[in-house]
């Protein structure tokens, strides 16, 4: 794989005693994720190549002219006219370089609608899936609008497909992640921030709050599987025989905060149609989920 | 009028009630007893050594830039360690804390910290290192250097330099008094918004915050204008914008900075206390409020405040790079060129602090390219300190290798700040502890410059040198402690570990959360060395006296007054003949060179009054976070009470007669020590005459 | 800087007689500058109130159109230039050392600013008594506190012109007296700036 002929150039690597599948961002799962693992090489490579003569140079000059080593002095020369053009003019080439490459990229994995996806949407957009996303104080709400399914905590997809997950929180802000798979957005009260990504091969991932939101936060993690398109059909079906509906009331509990640890799976069918746009309007009305200080506290600790 | 908030509240106390005092919790209660044992030694020896009245006249009452800046300083180290403290708690839980089958301690699941007391400390820690350690220390240096650099006897406006002083010790106070009586913010230094208002954060935690921020940031405002005017208006003859020294250059271009940002700050946290008392809805998510509005008025303070910190660096580094060169800076016109357009474009990124927000990629590549203009003159810089190095006669002093260490930090954070700068890189990494590395190589470049500059400026204020063996012992220690902590901080952020995690869950981040406990005690043992420096240094310091110039090859005016600098600063204003003057006298034997007479010398008289609307200002600061109305009413009337009794005060200094600056001068130059300032503030002082 | 020039024996390394800055001159400056950060503070307030001045902000309460009333924000205006100039005359009477044409004249700005801040606050509260305060709406909030923080600079000069008429007679026209009165016109002066584009914002566009 070209990806790995690359790794070699990254001296964090050679901290990394311990074995390189620890290092998940090394190990893009997906084509969205590989692009921007990509743009994470060229820069640092573009940038190395201007950082390491500049660190030899100056290792050079601090060998050289330390005190004692009898090498020339010129105790005047501090302007060089030619040499200052090339100061400013070096770094002026690389920031055009990596800043043409930049705008370049933002374009392939702009999450609202990634350039690197637009031709298979196109072709088929059946292969499109869409997923609401709630993040309550402290757990993850994913709604399937078409399969007419909830769960808490699992995000289930299948391969082959563009995930599109629309998000939004019921309380404050956070920020949803699945290192390898799912780059960073916002995920905001009374707004709405879209993430998109590819399914190329099946699979199980962590995905987590990246955003601080409270004590809860550090249990906020949730199941990631890309599964094969049967075995989705299979889960979508378990899912949707669930006797719990997933009410706007029903959500209302849900949305309680309360922290789930192990992040325990639950599975809801019949949500409300119009759950993700009520819990948008609920929020612009002012409806918030209060933490008080005693449940703070509580959580975790043997404190009251 | 006020809002529903839960809890009781009194009309004498507000909401302090005795439960606000956390007397259970055993980490606290080792820290009080820390902190009182230590205030009651500090208190007592003053006492025992009849002391009150000496601290009263020559530092809380001082007007003398110089004891003002090394008051900055301490209370710059003082907040700095408290932020140690609270990094190592946070480092040493999350090894504690990591999978799902860590124990716990001291009533907590995982660890030692829940997450209640976790919140509090990673918040704590950005507050006090960014607004309460490095923003003191680097005002510190810039009160003591900048006039002297000049040629000037004060600052423009010394008694207004003090109330900056205590301003921003009343804010210091507040977020010390947070640790005993209450709790601090769980919302991160940068006040995450929802989370700040009143539902997800009912207590006082988020007002000590924000009040604390508040009045400290009052004080660097009006020390901004102080700074800005003594540049302008108070250079020696002779001394031309283009002989500025590089330091003078980069103080006035970072309060430049100061001046514009830190009103947008107060009023992002002013809207936010309009929120949590008043029930407006600038930030909430409903009723209209706009949250992006709070983050986004935040950053434009807050990525200025960055430049804010860095650029007085650079002026640090460009001040001890030359003098163990012993040659001039390379591309002087360059330097500045390159310091105000750092300054200048500091204004058009704060967007990539929240790149991930959702904006289209337009405006991401809009801030993109801003932000990695700033490469551009930083770059420059790089070249320039390392062009300085070419045929040079190095000498490595302290001073000059924590500024060596302060360009391997800058390349590092550098190359990992151009990263983040590219969104589709930053969509990956942007709430991950890779951010925090990065920010830390810069955070961590103001402290190696602020050490740099500690062991430098020291020998002319206190006149001797610090200990040279023990102070490469604590760069070695705190330097490596650096290198291991955050290598192993990057190397995590690849493993895809988040920030603010109090437990972290994933079992494959262990082996460098261990390297970076590591690194912890590597601190650990700098800070001892620290210490032992200290002492050895004050013991020593008959041998270690330092002469005007106890470098040898200093450049600029303030190696020119003997050391410790006499309070008049320089017994004849100089005349400025070119750029590092100094180094220019010294080629051609004038160093030594002394005024044939002495003439009678202004001095301002010290004040009390802004000591005392420090204190008045931390009464107000508590009165409005515990909600105690009166109090709150009576402090802030007391302190326009005072500003008013000021204006009134027709106390205009006094002069130094000749025969006293010739007798003093004398004793300098023999030895004696002679930075007491005469106490005649009083009987002696020159009233304005009503016309 | 490739040659210094060595000394001569022009070459001076002392100034004897040198008087340093003026004081009134680094205050005037220094005035400016906190003038400078004082306007970035109404820069931040306005971006707010830009920000929060959409229907959608108004979450249902009254927006712009229906709280502003252009022609009453006119006299208003009138007022606060009335006050301006009254106490530019004052600063006219104290370049020809007349005491009591300054007081005069800082007595009726003094006046005509405390009418301007009472006509502010009657306005906010008849609107606060029809339940659209500041906890209305983001809109309302970002209203209240922009009119609000320009009353309480308006107040804070109302001080501050008390001050002085204390201070003129006391002590009557010495260097820090007049530093401070030509400092506190520049200040009243800017106050009205700031209401004259509160009012174009605020009350002309907004209606």
């Amino acid at each position: 794989m070209r990806l790995k002929s690359y790794l070699a150039l990254l001296p964090v690597l050679a901290l990394g005693a311990c074995s390189s599948g620890d290092y998940r961002l090394f190990h893009p799962a997906n084509l969205i994720a590989a692009q921007e693992w990509h743009a994470t090489i060229v820069d640092t490579v573009v940038m190395l190549l201007i950082i390491l003569p500049v660190l030899f140079m100056i290792a050079l000059f601090a060998w050289r002219y330390r005190k004692g080593a009898n090498a020339a002095h010129d105790p005047e020369w501090s302007h060089n006219t030619l040499l200052e053009l090339l100061v400013w003019g070096v770094p002026f080439l690389v920031v055009a370089a990596l800043g043409i490459y930049s705008i370049k990229t933002i374009y392939a994995v702009e999450p609202y609608n990634p350039g690197l996806f637009q031709k298979q949407v196109a072709a088929d957009p059946q292969s499109v899936v869409n997923v609401d996303v709630i993040a309550t104080d402290w757990q993850w709400v994913f709604v399937y609008p078409d399969q007419k399914i909830a769960t808490i905590d699992d995000l289930v997809v299948p391969k082959g497909s563009v995930v599109k997950l629309h998000l939004t929180s019921t309380s404050v802000s956070n920020d949803i992640y699945v290192p390898q798979l799912l780059p960073m957005i916002a995920v905001m009260p009374g707004m709405r921030t879209i993430d998109t990504f590819d399914t190329p091969d099946v699979g199980s991932y962590t995905g987590f709050g990246a955003d601080f939101s409270g004590a809860g936060f550090s249990w906020m993690q949730f199941a990631t599987k890309i599964v094969t398109p049967a075995q989705f059909q299979d889960w979508v079906q378990k899912v949707a025989s669930s006797p719990n509906e997933l009410s706007y009331a029903a959500f209302q509990k849900v949305a309680q905060p309360q922290v789930n640890m192990g992040a325990k799976i639950s599975y809801f069918s019949n949500p409300d149609p119009q759950l993700f746009h009520k819990v948008i309007a609920a929020a612009q009305a002012g409806v918030v989920y209060p933490v008080s200080d005693a449940l703070t506290k509580s959580i975790a600790s043997d404190e009251k | 009028m006020h809002l529903q908030f839960p809890g009781p509240w009194s009309p004498l106390l507000g909401r302090l009630t005795l439960n606000a005092i956390p007397y259970t919790n055993p980490i606290l209660q080792g820290t009080f007893v820390g902190a009182a044992v230590i205030a009651l030694l500090v208190v007592g020896s003053v006492l025992y050594f009849k002391k009150v009245g000496y601290f009263w006249r020559e530092w809380l009452t001082s007007v003398d830039h110089k004891k003002i800046g090394v008051m900055y300083i301490v209370i710059g180290l003082v907040m700095l360690f408290r932020g140690f403290v609270d990094g190592l708690m946070m480092r040493t839980q999350q090894v504690m804390a990591n999978g799902p089958h860590a124990s716990g301690v001291l009533g907590s699941m995982h660890g030692f910290l829940p997450p209640y007391h976790f919140d509090q400390v990673y918040s704590a820690h950005g507050t006090i290192m960014i607004l309460f350690a490095a923003t003191p220390i680097l005002t510190g240096f810039q009160n003591i250097v900048v006039p002297l650099q000049i040629g000037a006897r004060d600052m423009a406006f010394p008694y207004m330099n003090a109330l900056s002083l205590w301003l921003t010790t009343a804010g210091a106070v507040l977020v010390m008094i947070s640790l005993f009586v209450g709790d601090f913010s769980a919302a991160g230094w940068v006040g995450l918004i929802p989370l700040t208002e009143l539902p997800y954060s009912p207590g006082v935690g988020v007002d000590y915050w924000m009040w604390a921020i508040q009045i400290s940031s009052i004080g660097t405002t009006l020390n901004a204008i102080n700074m800005i005017v003594t540049i302008v208006k108070m250079r020696a003859p002779g001394m031309t914008w283009f002989r500025l020294p590089i330091f003078s250059w980069t103080t006035l271009s970072t309060n430049i900075i100061g001046l514009t940002a830190f009103p947008v700050l107060g009023v992002a946290l002013a809207l936010l206390g309009a929120d949590r008392y008043l029930g407006t809805h600038f930030f909430t998510a409903g009723m209209g409020g706009n949250l992006m509005l709070y983050t986004n008025l935040f950053w434009i303070w807050g990525h200025p405040e960055v430049y804010f910190l860095i650029l007085p660096v650079f002026g640090i580094l460009s001040e001890v790079v030359p003098t163990f060169c012993e040659k001039p800076l390379f591309g002087y016109v360059t330097m500045v060129a390159a310091t105000f357009a750092i300054a200048g474009v500091s204004w058009l990124v704060w967007l990539h602090h929240f790149f991930t927000m959702g904006a289209g990629p337009d405006i991401n590549g809009f801030f993109s390219i801003a932000t990695m203009l700033v490469g551009i003159p930083t770059g420059v810089k790089v070249f320039n300190w390392a062009f300085t190095m070419y045929r040079a006669r190095i000498t490595y002093t302290v001073p000059m290798m924590w500024a060596m260490f302060g360009l391997f930090l800058l390349l590092a954070g550098g190359l990992t700040g151009m990263m983040l700068a590219i969104p589709a890189v930053n969509y990956t990494v942007h709430d991950s502890v890779f951010v925090i590395a990065h920010f830390h190589c810069m955070v961590l470049l103001v402290v190696a410059a602020a050490f740099a500059g500690v062991t430098y400026w020291f020998p002319k204020l206190f006149g001797f040198k610090l200990s040279e063996a023990w102070g490469k012992v604590f760069f070695w220690l705190f330097s490596s402690g650096t290198v291991v902590v955050f290598a192993a901080m990057f190397a995590l952020g690849f493993q895809g570990e988040t920030r603010r995690l109090d437990w972290t869950y994933n079992t494959a981040w262990m082996p460098m959360l261990l390297v970076e406990e590591f690194g912890m005690l590597l601190y650990c043992l700098s800070l001892a060395a620290f210490a032992i420096m200290l002492v050895v240094s004050i013991r020593d310091r008959a041998k270690n006296r330092a002469g005007a110039d106890p470098w040898g090859t200093s450049r600029t005016l303030e190696w020119l007054t003997p050391s410790p600098v006499p309070f008049y600063n320089f017994a004849m204003t100089p005349q400025v003949n070119t750029r590092d003057e100094l180094a220019w006298r010294r080629k051609h034997g004038l160093e030594n060179a002394k005024p044939d007479h002495y003439e009678a010398i202004h001095m301002p008289s010290n004040s009390g009054l802004p000591v005392i609307i420090g204190g008045l200002s931390a009464v107000w600061g508590f009165a409005m976070i515990w909600r105690i109305w009166w109090l709150a009413a009576i402090s802030i009337l007391a302190i326009i009470v005072c500003v008013i009794i000021r204006s009134f005060d027709k106390n205009e200094g006094y002069h130094l007669q000749p025969g006293e600056i010739e007798a003093m001068e004398r004793d300098l130059a023999t030895g004696m020590i002679t930075s007491e300032q005469p106490d005649r503030s009083h009987n002696n002082a020159i009233h304005a005459e009503a016309h | 800087m490739a040659h210094q020039a060595a000394p001569g024996a022009n070459t001076r390394l002392f100034h004897p007689g040198y008087e340093g800055h003026s004081q009134i001159s680094a205050r005037t400056l220094g005035f400016w500058l906190y003038m400078l950060s004082d306007a970035l503070l109404f820069t931040a307030l306005f971006a707010a109130y830009a920000v929060l001045d959409t229907p959608m902000n108004a979450a249902g309460g009254p927006i712009a159109s229906q709280i502003v009333n252009p022609v009453e924000g006119f006299w208003q205006t009138i007022i606060i230039l009335a006050s301006v100039t009254s106490y530019s005359l004052a600063t006219v009477a104290m370049k020809n050392g007349n005491r009591s044409g300054t007081m005069l004249g800082i007595v009726v700005a003094l006046v005509l600013g405390a009418a301007f801040v009472a006509f502010g606050f009657n306005d906010l509260a008849s609107l606060a008594a029809q339940g659209n305060g500041m906890d209305r709406s983001g809109y309302l909030s970002a209203y209240f506190v922009l009119i609000l923080t320009h009353a309480l600079h308006m107040i804070f000069g109302a001080l501050w012109m008390l001050v002085m008429l204390v201070q003129i007679p006391r002590y009557g026209f010495n260097e820090m007296v007049v530093a401070r009165l030509l400092n506190l016109r520049m200040f009243w002066q800017f106050q009205a700036t700031v209401w004259v584009c509160v009012y174009i914002y605020v009350y002309m566009i907004g209606a």
